[in-house]
């Protein structure tokens, strides 16, 4: 993948919009930038690990209810103590990752699904189309995007398709908009270039260089649309609309450790910090990505190629 | 700039059709007879005809939504089936203190990220630019409802310094003007903390990005003082970008705080919403979602309004 | 005593690649109302000479120092910032080259012109306004009064720089500098804006170092000219001396490739070559690698500076009174 973006990079085709809403850049000399990048990424593939693993992890059952053990602390019979139904919070931990991690891949395969056509089609057609597929771009921006999520699936259900419904939808937007700007930015030089090349369909060439040169902001609105997933879905979840239970979910149980939070703090720390620790590898990654396909920092990092970069 | 705000405003109606036939449409693809939900099981079926026909849900659905614009657009924006009152007088009551919540988490945002965005800026890729940053990353990472708990763990239930309840109830109300103030402060807190790192970043970028400007130099060159080439100069210029996105997180704000809202307990319109939702009040949550979308995109074009206003390139 | 020492000036920026010799032993004087050339390509150290007169070079990652650096009797190298900004605009002076980008967008003209009269001669709002009014007339704005409310981005290219020139000179100071002061305009602006700051500088007394790629400038407004090559000046005297009588192999290599009005016809010889890697310490000439007329000495040693006639010196071990063409 570094040496294809790299490669990328020196061509100069970085004309996709360099637009990343959400300002995430991180400070920090290119090396610490890395590091973190590093880090993320380690975390993340631990998180899921336990996610895939949960079954084999996970010392007990997270679902079986034990009152005699409930309400108890951290120890050494349960690590992270025990809920108020006497369940373990550290299993319950690993198989809420699932859900989390699930929910997240959903929605980023549905927001790509339909917003990389979406931009395609309006940067290649442009005209009328354009326009309107744009403001209906726009309309969607403006849900609110928890309330939008709270009304779908508080309506029509806590299923799998209206969550990913609900905060796939919200995601689109901005989609369509990068995958657009390659679309136009592309369609202006290729064209030129499709003339000169006997026979050879404009629209595959524009496919082609389009989705080449949006490979990076795309991979970075991944990331970030990833993270956001992550969080609605545990918001959901906190009031109830999301994962049902007795399914573990980071989210719900946080609701629960609400009754209890003066005498068993635990239980809301837990998730809290499962929460915190999955959203933010995803950001140091999606952060490293951006860096490490920025055609500015790209200098940067060729002065460094001697140390141990593992920026992607 | 008129010709912008007025090809702004003809949006308008275009973007709210389409926000009001999607609220619609959910709200129709709810499973179930919501008039059986609503009133039970027990409910004769003469009541419940009778419910259906005020309520218009005999009509095709077409109709339905017509008739819902028709009435929007003279002012009535229905009946609570719930709470049998005009969804505009609920709407009355709520809005403002979800208004008063999100200014209280704007007010404790801006007053974060003004110092630390400027200082991260003038001390960049030293400790404390780190320390600064480093925040807003931990800022980006927390879902609120999760700092909402940490909060009240450590300052209501630990040490006692704040309530848990208390906005919009009437101790708070007849008391002075701290104890009327005292319930704001954890949830705007835990509200505005994502709004801190969002604005920290954006002051950061755009401050060491005008300091890098031609112009900051010809202020060095006439031997003004650091204060004044900083103030005048530097931040006149930085602020604009950081204005209109208070505007826009502001307008976003309303309505990303029902977990904020359902946490303290606070009366606004997230809290309504979620409440109508479990409820099937359709009415309500059509008419409340539909001012919380007018509201943000009202709220972007006041950004844009203002982004025009305060550039002098822009404005002439 | 002359208004400015300048004696073996060097300012140095260390970067994560090595460090960066933009100046490397400057040394030039310059009197009371003299008018100083300094020419060289891009790169040669011209602008970062100037911009380290006036210590406006960031410290770190930049370091200057100087056996001497004197204006009118103040060190400025010892100076604290307080007097360094005391003396900015005040008493020397600087114009840059891009008009547009050295105005602040968002402050009317008014404001970046009084601002230096209130600040540097303690005038109030009004006093300032009027004198302000006054100055823009000076530089010939037309209805300088209502401008005064005007942003930058309502003037044209040329008008920017006759109040970037009104700003500089509006506290009459004893040195303006003038960065490239015209590069960025049309070549006919360029000639009113070098006409302004020729009879506005003479009308004050004010000494002048003009920074230019331009040697036709140069020659029309210039009593001394330095010519600088890879942050040092290899060649320097009056600007008749330098030019009709070239002695360093980079004067001459300029003078060849500049069109002449009086040698119509001849072809120009460009420059070969690239600018020299400002980061390797220098042992032999710098421009030996570029150079048509090097000799044997070239290899071996730094040519020392040798004086052609009474103030022109050059630092080249060549003999080029050949191609002089008179």
């Amino acid at each position: 993948m570094a040496t294809s973006v790299g490669t990328r990079a020196e061509e100069g085709e970085f004309l996709a919009s360099q637009r990343y809403e959400g300002g995430m850049r991180l400070a920090a000399r290119q090396l610490v930038r890395n590091r973190a990048a590093a880090t993320g990424l380690v975390c993340l593939a631990l998180i899921c690990l336990c996610a895939l693993l949960a079954p084999l992890l996970a010392p007990y059952d997270p679902v079986q209810i034990n009152l005699s053990a409930k309400l108890r602390p951290p120890g050494d019979e349960y690590l992270l103590g025990t809920d108020h139904f006497g369940r373990d919070v550290l299993s319950r931990l690993l198989y809420g990752a699932r859900v989390s991690l699930l929910v997240g891949l959903i929605v980023v395969t549905f927001a790509l699904s339909i917003g990389v056509p979406i931009g395609l089609i309006a940067g290649f057609l442009g005209g009328t189309i354009d326009n309107v597929l744009m403001r209906a771009m726009d309309a969607f921006l403006t849900f609110p995007p928890l309330l939008l999520a709270v009304a779908i699936v508080g309506l029509m259900g806590p299923d799998i398709e209206n969550v990913t419904l609900a905060l796939g939808v919200v995601q689109v937007p901005v989609l369509a908009r990068i995958v657009r700007g390659s679309t136009l930015a592309v369609r202006e030089e290729t064209y030129i270039t499709a003339m000169r090349a006997l026979g050879a369909s404009p629209l595959r060439i524009v496919t082609r260089h389009v989705l080449r040169n949006t490979l990076s902001p795309i991979v970075v609105q991944i990331t970030i649309v990833f993270s956001a997933a992550v969080i609605a879905e545990a918001s959901l979840s906190f009031l109830g609309l999301g994962t049902q239970p007795p399914q573990p979910s980071w989210g719900r149980d946080l609701a629960d450790a609400r009754r209890y939070m003066a005498d068993a703090p635990w239980l809301f720390l837990a998730p809290t910090a499962a929460l915190m620790l999955a959203v933010l590898s995803i950001n140091f990654v999606g952060d490293g990505l951006r860096d490490a396909l920025d055609p500015r920092a790209w200098r940067t990092r060729r002065r460094r190629a001697g140390r141990n970069e593992r920026a992607v | 700039m008129w010709h912008y705000l007025a090809r702004r405003l003809i949006q308008v109606p275009l973007v709210l059709v389409i926000v009001t036939m999607t609220i619609f449409l959910i709200v129709r693809a709810t499973p179930g007879d919501p008039v059986q939900i609503m009133l039970g099981m027990q409910t004769s079926p003469e009541a419940v005809a009778a419910i259906r026909t005020e309520f218009r849900l005999d009509q095709p659905v077409h109709m339905q939504y017509l008739l819902w614009v028709g009435d929007i657009l003279k002012g009535d924006l229905g009946r609570s089936i719930r709470l049998n009152r005009p969804v505009a007088e609920l709407l009355a009551e709520r809005f403002p203190v979800s208004l008063r919540l999100a200014a209280a988490a704007m007010l404790f945002a801006i007053a974060i990220s003004i110092p630390f965005g400027i200082i991260a800026a003038l001390k960049r890729n030293t400790w404390i630019d780190y320390v600064c940053t480093g925040y807003t990353v931990a800022g980006f990472a927390i879902p609120n409802f999760a700092l909402a708990l940490i909060l009240i763990y450590v300052f209501s239930i630990r040490l006692g310094w704040f309530p848990i309840t208390g906005i919009g109830t009437l101790e708070a109300e007849r008391g002075g003007l701290l104890d009327y103030l005292r319930p704001y402060v954890l949830p705007a807190i835990a509200l505005g903390t994502l709004q801190t790192a969002v604005l920290t970043r954006l002051l950061r970028s755009s401050m060491i990005d005008v300091l890098s400007q031609d112009y900051i130099r010809t202020a060095e060159a006439k031997g003004l003082q650091p204060p004044t080439i900083l103030a005048v100069h530097a931040l006149k210029n930085a602020m604009i970008p950081f204005v209109t996105m208070v505007a826009i997180q502001f307008g976003y704000l309303i309505g990303i705080q029902v977990t904020i809202e359902y946490i303290f307990a606070i009366p606004g319109m997230g809290f309504a919403v979620l409440s109508a939702v479990v409820s099937r009040d359709f009415p309500v949550v059509q008419g409340f979602t539909l001012v919380v979308a007018a509201f943000f995109l009202f709220a972007n074009i006041v950004a844009d309004l203002l982004y025009s206003l305060l550039d002098p390139r822009i404005r002439y | 005593m002359s208004l400015l020492e300048v004696v073996n000036l060097r300012t140095h920026f260390a970067t994560d690649r090595g460090t960066v010799r933009a100046v490397d032993g400057v040394s030039f004087t310059l009197d009371d109302g003299e008018v100083l050339g300094l020419v060289g390509e891009s790169g040669s150290g011209k602008s970062v000479t100037a911009l380290s007169i006036m210590r406006l070079v960031r410290e770190p990652p930049g370091r200057i120092s100087a056996d001497r650096l004197v204006f009118d009797g103040i060190d400025l190298l010892q100076a604290q910032p307080q007097e360094l900004r005391a003396l900015r605009t005040a008493r020397i002076a600087i114009v840059f080259q891009d008009p547009m980008r050295s105005l602040n967008p968002v402050l009317t003209i008014g404001r970046q012109l009084t601002e230096t009269l209130r600040r540097h001669q303690g005038l109030d709002a009004k006093p300032a306004a009027r004198r302000a009014v006054k100055l823009l007339e000076m530089v010939g704005i037309p209805s300088a009064a209502k401008r005064l409310t005007a942003y930058p981005h309502q003037f044209s290219g040329g008008m920017r720089q006759r109040v970037m020139i009104a700003i500089a000179l509006s506290c009459n100071p004893r040195i303006l500098i003038a960065d490239e002061a015209t590069t960025a305009l049309d070549v006919t602006i360029q000639a009113q804006i070098v006409d302004l700051v020729k009879r506005l500088t003479r009308e004050m007394g004010t000494a002048v170092i003009w920074i230019s790629h331009d040697l036709g400038l140069v020659a029309g407004f210039c009593d001394v000219v330095n010519v600088m090559y890879a942050g040092r000046i290899v060649e320097a005297g009056p600007v008749r001396d330098v030019f009709q009588r070239p002695s360093h192999g980079y004067t001459l290599g300029l003078m060849s490739c500049t069109p002449r009005v009086d040698l119509v016809g001849q072809p120009l010889t460009p420059i070969e070559g690239l600018p020299p890697n400002l980061m390797e310490p220098i042992r032999l000439c710098p421009f030996l690698p570029r150079c048509r007329v090097s000799v044997g000495a070239c290899a071996s040693v730094l040519p020392p500076a040798r004086a052609i006639s009474p103030g022109h010196f050059a630092s080249c071990h060549a003999d080029l009174r050949a191609h002089w063409r008179g």
